[in-house]
C-alpha cells in the first residue's frame, strides 16, 4: 500500500500488478478511509479490546460509501474462486 | 492465556512507547510495570498480536517489526512531528493514519516514490490534509485486501 507521484507512477512501477488498476485511491478518499471512528481512539487505554474489534466493519461500510465494493477491496474471495 | 484488561495495558504501552520514542518497547522492559515476569511478559506479546494481527513480529524473533499505524522498523515514510523525524509508518495508507497518534500537530509524512525515487510529501493535522506535494499524489493498493490476494496486503 503506497503513495506515488501520479497513476502514472505507480503504473511504472516494476512491481505493479495489471490487476491492480482497481487499486488506486484518491487521497482525501485514502484519509477518509483511515479515519473512521476507532482510529482516534488508539491512544487510549481500552483501545485493543473496545475499539479495534469495529475497525473491519467501519471500514467495509466506508469502501461501500466510496464505492469500492469489488472482492479486490473488500477482500473478498474473487468470483472465479468460489 | 491473559485477560483483556492485561492486554490493552501491553498495547497501549506498546503503542505510546513507540508515539512518545519513536521506537517499540522490548517486552523485557514492559514486564515489571505490567507486574509480570519477564517470560510471562513475551507471552502476553505474543497474544497481543495475535490480537492485532495488523501488525506483526519479525519472522522468528520475538521483536515488534510492525505496530501499525507505526513501524518499528524503518520504512520509506518517514514521520516528522515538531521537528523531530522518529517515526515510520506501516505503509503509505497507514501513513494517513498517523495524525490520530498526535492530536494537534501537524504529521509530516515524506516518502520517495518507488517509481522515480523523486519526493511524495503530505502533511496532515487532525485528519485533515494540509498539503500535498505533488498535487497528483495517489494511493495505491497493489495486492488486493484480504487472504485469497495471497500476499501482505502492507506491500
Amino acid at each position: 500500500m503506497n503513495l506515488f507521484r501520479s497513476e502514472d507512477h505507480a503504473r511504472r512501477w516494476p512491481a505493479f500488478l495489471p490487476r491492480s488498476e482497481e487499486g488506486f485511491i484518491a487521497l482525501p478518499d485514502l484519509a477518509g478511509f483511515f479515519a473512521t471512528e476507532s482510529r482516534h481512539h488508539m491512544l487510549e487505554p481500552d483501545y485493543l479490546s473496545t475499539w479495534y474489534p469495529r475497525r473491519a466493519a467501519e471500514r467495509r461500510a466506508y469502501l461501500e460509501h466510496i464505492g469500492k465494493t469489488t472482492p479486490f477491496w473488500l477482500g473478498t474471495p474473487d468470483e472465479a474462486s468460489r | 492465556m491473559a485477560d483483556a484488561r492485561l492486554r490493552d495495558a501491553m498495547f497501549h504501552r506498546i503503542m505510546r512507547g513507540l508515539v512518545d520514542t519513536g521506537r517499540a518497547p522490548h517486552y523485557a522492559e514492559l514486564a515489571r510495570p505490567l507486574g509480570l515476569s519477564v517470560e510471562n511478559a513475551r507471552l502476553l506479546l505474543h497474544e497481543v498480536m495475535q490480537a492485532y494481527p495488523i501488525g506483526w513480529l519479525h519472522p522468528e524473533t520475538d521483536f515488534i517489526a510492525s505496530f501499525p499505524p507505526l513501524n518499528n522498523l524503518p520504512t520509506q515514510y518517514r514521520v516528522t512531528v515538531g521537528g523531530r523525524q522518529i517515526w515510520f509508518a506501516q505503509c503509505g495508507f497507514e501513513a494517513t493514519s498517523v495524525t490520530w497518534l498526535f492530536p494537534g500537530e501537524i504529521v509530516r509524512v515524506d516518502a520517495p516514490c518507488l517509481d522515480c525515487g523523486d519526493p511524495v510529501t503530505l502533511e496532515m493535522r487532525d485528519g485533515r490534509i494540509t498539503r500535498v506535494e505533488p498535487a497528483g499524489v495517489i494511493g495505491h493498493l497493489n495486492f488486493g485486501f484480504g487472504p485469497s490476494r495471497g500476499r501482505p496486503a502492507f506491500l
